[in-house]
């Protein structure tokens, strides 16, 4: 079982290896971020918060890169179904159940590595932690690992679903941009009109970010508890609605 | 024990009867051939055997294990290379082939030593380390026959091995194929190409439209419809098949007209020809070619099935009639 896992992980591993556009787009696309948006808007957020913007951004930007790599690494079930190597592993003395888990945690590892090169371009740009180092990684860990688990599941459940690439651009276009934008990565969700409140707080994002922002800066709209239930729940329900779509493929 | 053996074999699709109760026994170290046209449901028996689909009704064993009571024992016992691509092009050759080893439970200096055996043996050796990417056609295939034979196992599946190969790479794919069912590996092998059944397979197994319409070695099913088959293109060819049928000449099977004329197997040709001359010349048929020769598989396809044998173009008209046949089964 744990052997059969391994096997497909490995196979996720080898290829993100291999893909090199993948792996710059990972450090190319939040530099763009981080440089410009946060260096525009730093001196005027100052000003009205205690806290800088890179520091208030970064963690915004990694849960979004997170949303977006963990749906991704769905279509490497797309990708298989259509060039054959899906039949290969059904075929294969494994349980299904075994290739979910690696295929899982395959898009879980590339989530959560690039979460890290996120957090490590923050702070080489000047992001300050506020908890001790040890709180503050491995609190952020955890959120990364919860927040992956729920995307991934997510992805892989619209994978087993759709049959074409254009089905994951509505999907990425009309579900995750929105949520992204609605989770208070890029601005404090205070500062929103009342009726875009109700979309802030039905939408599990937010609490990611909420939980990220609290393990490193130590500031928080709801309670670490919430965070941290919403997410659990989130991942559970996904990872049952993906793994019995998966199946069901 | 056989190496496969199925009972009233059947598969259905929202009613569409794809395989239609096939009853087979191919023994072991046997390199058996299921041969049809397109649609014929070839691949859908591959993938009742594989344990890919689960079989409507009947009973199928592999290795003598029920494919659907025990499918993880069927599963270990059996090696496949689909009729569609299914390496990781994105893999080298010997990383497709470790992954393999490692899904097949494989322990790590078993997988080193069987990869070197089987690459040599599809003399890929010296490309272990290239992407599958910048493999050609005949190459990808050779190292899916080598991934297939990795776990060693008891029965190979090949489906439509050499689809879509230019002659010369065929032949060598032939040649791996002899060789390893040499070696003693039992294989199933489907194929739509007439002349490789005919330079492969121990037995045959004709199918069409989902039945078994005949069976046998190569010869033996040639011998079935006896002696030579002539084909006679002329003018009225429904006045000559009624003449034939009352001649006095030794005529094996019943005289059919198809696409290609009038088609008579008789014992031998050189004793009909010159009454086929006489005949037509008393009727004032023109006749405008003879031909005769030997049966092909082709001819004793024809002589089960009534139709004509078309790789290409009868495989378009047979989808198309599948589909007709889909749609009267939905009302
Ligand atoms: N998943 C499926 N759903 C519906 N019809 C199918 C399916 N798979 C195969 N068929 C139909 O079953 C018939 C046999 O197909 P197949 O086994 O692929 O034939 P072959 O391999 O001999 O060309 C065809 O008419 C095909 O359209
Ligand atoms: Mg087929």
């Amino acid at each position: 079982m744990i052997g059969d896992i391994y096997a497909i992980y490995l196979r996720e591993m080898i290829r993100l290896k291999r893909s090199k556009v993948r792996l710059i787009t990972t450090i190319v696309m939040p530099l763009l971020w981080l440089g410009i948006i946060g260096n525009a808007f730093n001196s005027a957020f100052q000003s009205s918060m205690k806290i800088d913007f890179i520091s208030f951004l970064t963690p915004g930007i990694m849960v979004m890169t997170m949303a977006f790599t963990g749906t991704i690494s769905g279509i490497t079930t797309v990708f298989d179904r259509e060039f054959g190597f899906l039949k290969e592993m059904l075929v294969a003395p494994v349980k299904r159940e075994s290739v979910l888990i690696g295929k899982m945690l395959g898009g879980v590892t590339q989530s959560i590595f690039q979460g890290v090169v996120i957090l490590i371009l923050g702070l080489l740009m000047g992001m300050k932690l506020v908890n001790s180092p040890i709180t503050a990684i491995s609190g952020m860990l955890l959120t990364m690992f919860l927040v992956s688990m729920a995307f991934v599941s997510l992805g892989l459940a619209v994978a087993s679903k759709m049959s074409s690439m254009e089905g994951f651009q509505m999907v990425m276009n009309f579900l995750i941009q929105p949520m992204v934008f609605l989770s208070g990565a890029f601005y404090p969700v205070k500062s929103l009109p009342s009726w875009l409140k109700w979309g802030v707080k039905v939408n599990p994002l937010t609490y990611g970010v909420d939980a990220m922002r609290y393990f490193s800066l130590g500031m928080n709209e709801f309670s670490i508890w919430l965070d941290l239930s919403v997410l659990v729940a989130f991942s559970f329900i996904l990872i049952a609605i993906g793994s019995y779509a998966f199946r069901k493929s | 024990m056989a190496a496969i053996e199925t009972a009233a074999l059947t598969k259905k699709f929202n009613g569409f009867v794809a395989v239609d109760g096939i009853n087979l026994k191919i023994k072991k170290g046997e390199l058996f051939a299921l041969l049809g046209p397109n649609g014929a449901g070839k691949t859908t028996t591959i993938s009742m055997l594989s344990t890919l689909l689960k079989p409507t009704s009947g009973k199928a064993l592999v290795n003598g294990h029920d494919v659907v009571k025990e499918a993880a024992k069927v599963r270990q016992s059996i090696g496949i290379v689909f009729q569609d691509p299914s390496l990781d092009d994105q893999l080298t050759a010997m990383e497709n082939l470790d992954i393999h080893g490692r899904l097949y439970h494989m322990a790590g200096n078993e997988r080193r030593k069987r990869i070197r055996e089987v690459l040599e043996m599809v003399d890929l050796a010296d490309r272990a380390d290239s992407i599958v990417k910048t493999f050609s056609g005949g190459m990808r295939r050779r190292l899916e026959i080598a991934r297939g034979l990795m776990h060693s196992p008891e029965v190979l599946f090949l489906d439509e091995p050499t689809l879509g190969l230019d002659p010369q790479t065929r032949r060598h794919i032939w040649d791996y194929i002899k060789k390893l069912n040499r070696e003693g590996v039992t294989v199933l092998l489907t194929t739509h190409y007439m002349e490789e059944a005919d330079a492969l397979a121990d037995r045959v197994v004709i199918i069409d439209r989902g039945r078994i319409v005949a069976e046998g070695t190569p010869s033996s099913l040639k011998d079935s419809i006896g002696g030579d088959v002539i084909k006679i293109s002329c003018s009225k060819p429904e006045e000559l098949k009624k003449a034939m049928e009352k001649c006095e000449c030794d005529i094996t099977s019943e005289p059919r007209i198809t696409e290609e004329g009038l088609v008579i197997n008789v014992k031998k040709a050189e004793e009909v020809i010159p009454k086929i001359f006489d005949i037509s010349a008393k009727n004032s048929i023109e006749v405008k070619s003879i031909t005769y020769k030997e049966p092909s598989l082709e001819d004793v396809f024809l002589h089960y099935t009534g139709r004509a044998y078309r790789e290409e173009e009868g495989s378009e008209k047979d989808r198309l009639k599948m589909r007709m046949r889909v749609m009267r089964g939905r009302r």
